[in-house]
């Protein structure tokens, strides 16, 4: 900039928090770290929900043979990565000792060695896979209503007009569960790790800022409220922009991994979780400023910022633990909107009036923070040398403070 | 002109600076002495609006001070203190545009004061590199850096060498030739060096001010005679003069009617002389005596 008009001081302050983050090899560092973690996230769902898997099923003859593969092809059919597979044994009893070793992970065998007519049994460990079950079922009665329809000489077709099912479902988004479910995990501990790693930076800055004594001369130079509104301003912008380039980097590498499908699912929720984002982030920010002020040194940081933490990962075992009624309601509260609301949109819908109420509280709650915040700031900022608690910075006006170092 | 009015701080239930006013006119310098705890630091905070008082107010030219008044004021706190990690030119332009200057002339002023200290080549080093004499300096840079209209200085000398003191006091001369600069030092002899005005404090109170002449006036001329040879005691029975002291050939005494012309025809009408002066007392026993 060449103008000879003055920047305003909070430009001023949060251009140098910017520029010192960026030229920090910790900050860089730790940003790389991140976007390769999430990329390798992308890769591995990807390779997770496109692999394709055999069941082995042991067979004691010819029949339950061939009707094994023409189960693969219905299995197939089913989930679209499901193969089946038949494993010769020589009788039922080696069969089922295969079945409980776990050398195959079922069994097709005749109900009753000497009568056809019984038809078959399928035999699993603890469990028999829903799709291998399925297919198998579906498999054996098509083949066996087949040849006694032959025998008997029904037709067929004739015999099953009308009886044809169709399933249409209602909550087609279900099928994405486990996508939704890790998409909501990477939403809460992403503002999680962010959220942390910015605001402890925030306080970091703010105590440094105490210890080197430079605070009184930037004090004197401009209003305190300037200093700590080039703090939020500047550390938001860097958040803002890291979430923003975290989304584009999750969006790029959907699209390269060919997860089309579910760019279509998360879309909105990464849109909503970049507005909460910059909401959530602003009210925190000026929390983080705050708890660095009350802070006399380094050291007492970790007991000024504890409530803080609390705050941050709360909402991050809701999320894991609580039921959908806790959920619901927590993810209108201010603050913890921003990691429980996206999760929350990644799982499923969520009705419009619960998203405004989340926007607006969090609205409201950020900007009675600021004010807040920036009273306590004025307040404890130049107190340099000791830790202040919370509710000292409350009550002390501006008369009553305590006697500072020197005369 | 920076003007001190009535003020007035408390911290709980003890009152640091009690009534204080003086002012601080421009092209002057103003020492600012007192004891340790006498309340130097917390008026000079309430000048520069970091601390707020609890009553009295402080004027720039007359009117209130305001917070874009104080913008334009130069101040170095006792508590020294830059950003070690920052690189020296950058953090001077830092402070430059801080105080409202653009980033152009920001830029071009940082490099300015880095030149003037010897500090251009290291323009590009953080703080942190630099010897605490160095650091000292940029600290100095800083308080000067955007021209300020008004200097007030906590301390400044503390930790200077000689050198660095004259190489100081040269660019205070030249940066604030035409502005009011208040200086806080325990450093009397320096006080009386580069004084032109004096404002003593003590209690919170402030128990003398004006020139450095006036001040040293206070204490009244004293004149050493120094006989030779000859006792000095028949001086004490001279009229129009009082003797403070006789040691064998040396009185020292204060005129009390007669004139300094006068004092010398009668000295060297009685006997062989070595020596009459003029006495200047040195301002540590000014500040003796007013705090006492």
């Amino acid at each position: 900039m060449s103008t000879d008009t003055p920047t305003p001081a909070w430009r001023l302050v949060a251009e140098r928090e910017i520029s010192t983050q960026l030229r920090s090899k910790g900050f860089l560092i730790s940003g790389a770290m991140l976007l390769v973690g999430l990329v390798a996230m992308v890769v591995i769902l990807t390779l997770v929900s496109d692999r394709e898997r055999t069941q082995s099923v042991a067979v004691v003859d010819a029949r339950a043979e061939s009707l094994v593969s023409q189960g693969s092809d219905l299995a197939d059919q089913i989930d679209g990565r499901t193969r089946l597979e038949a494993t010769s044994y020589d009788d039922a009893a080696a069969a089922e000792d295969a079945v409980e070793s776990g050398d195959v992970d079922a069994a097709l065998l005749p109900t009753s060695a000497g009568d056809p007519s019984a038809g078959y049994t399928l035999v699993g460990d603890a469990e028999v896979d829903d799709v291998t079950a399925q297919a198998l079922t579906a498999a054996v009665s098509t083949a066996v209503t087949r040849a006694n329809a032959t025998e008997l000489g029904v037709d067929l077709q004739a015999l099953g007009a009308g009886a044809r099912v169709e399933t249409r479902l209602l909550d087609p988004d279900a099928e994405d569960n486990g996508l939704r479910q890790v998409a909501s995990f990477v939403f809460v501990l992403l503002f999680y790790i962010t959220a942390l790693g910015f605001g402890m930076t925030i306080a970091g800055n703010v105590t440094q800022e105490k210890e080197n004594r430079v605070v009184e001369i930037l004090a004197a130079a401009v209003p305190i409220r300037a200093l700590l509104w080039g703090k939020i301003v500047g550390t938001s912008v860097l958040a803002i922009g890291q979430t923003v380039l975290f989304a584009f980097v999750g969006v790029i590498a959907l699209l390269a991994t060919g997860n089309t499908h579910a760019l279509g699912v998360l879309g909105p929720a990464i849109g909503w979780y970049v507005a909460f984002f910059v909401l959530g982030f602003v009210a925190l920010a000026s929390l983080w400023s705050v708890a660095g002020s009350l802070a006399g040194r380094m050291q007492d940081l970790q007991g000024t910022t504890a409530p803080l933490q609390i705050i941050l990962f709360a909402p991050y075992i809701i999320a894991v633990t609580a039921g959908e009624g806790i959920k619901t309601v927590v993810s209108m509260l201010p603050i913890v909107s921003t990691m429980m609301m996206p999760s929350r949109l990644a799982e499923g819908d969520v009705p419009l009036w619960q998203l405004v109420v989340a926007i607006s509280v969090t609205v409201v709650a950020a900007v009675l923070l600021v004010r807040v915040s920036a009273r306590i700031y004025e307040r404890t900022l130049l107190r340099t040398g000791r830790r202040i608690s919370f509710g000292e910075a409350l009550r002390s006006g501006t008369t009553e403070e305590a006697a500072p170092v020197g005369s | 002109m920076l003007e001190a009015h009535a003020l007035t701080r408390a911290f709980g239930s003890l009152t640091a600076v009690d009534g204080v006013t003086f002012e601080v006119r421009p092209g002057r310098i103003t020492g600012f002495v007192g004891a340790n705890g006498a309340g130097k630091t917390t008026t000079m905070q309430m000048l520069m609006g970091v601390l707020s008082p609890t009553s009295g107010e402080v004027r720039w030219r007359g009117a209130p001070a305001s917070a874009a008044d104080r913008r334009t004021f130069g101040y170095m706190p006792e508590e020294r203190g830059l950003y070690p990690r920052m690189k020296i030119a950058e953090q001077l332009a830092f402070f430059a545009r801080l105080h409202g200057f653009s980033s152009k002339q920001a830029w071009g002023r940082a490099d300015e004061l880095l030149e003037f200290f010897g500090l251009g080549e290291r323009r590009e080093e953080l703080l942190d590199n630099l010897s605490l004499g160095n650091q000292q300096r940029v600290q100095i840079a800083a308080s000067l850096v955007h021209r300020p209209s008004a200097l007030v200085l906590d301390e400044p000398f503390s930790g200077l060498d000689p050198l660095a003191v004259d190489a100081m006091v040269e660019l205070l001369h030249r940066e604030a030739a035409d502005v009011p600069v208040l200086f806080s030092s325990h450093q009397l002899d320096l006080v009386e060096r580069l004084c032109d005005d004096l404002i003593v404090l003590s209690s919170g109170r402030v128990v003398a001010s004006g020139t450095v002449a006036e001040l040293r006036g206070r204490a009244g001329e004293q004149y050493r005679v120094e006989l030779d040879g000859d006792n000095a005691a028949w001086l004490r029975d001279v009229r129009g003069v009082r003797v403070t002291d006789v040691d064998g050939s040396i009185a020292l005494l204060t005129l009390d009617g007669l004139s300094a012309a006068e004092l010398a025809r009668t000295v060297t009408g009685h006997g062989p002389v070595l020596e009459i002066a003029r006495v200047r007392p040195p301002l540590s026993e000014v500040f003796r005596e007013v705090t006492r």
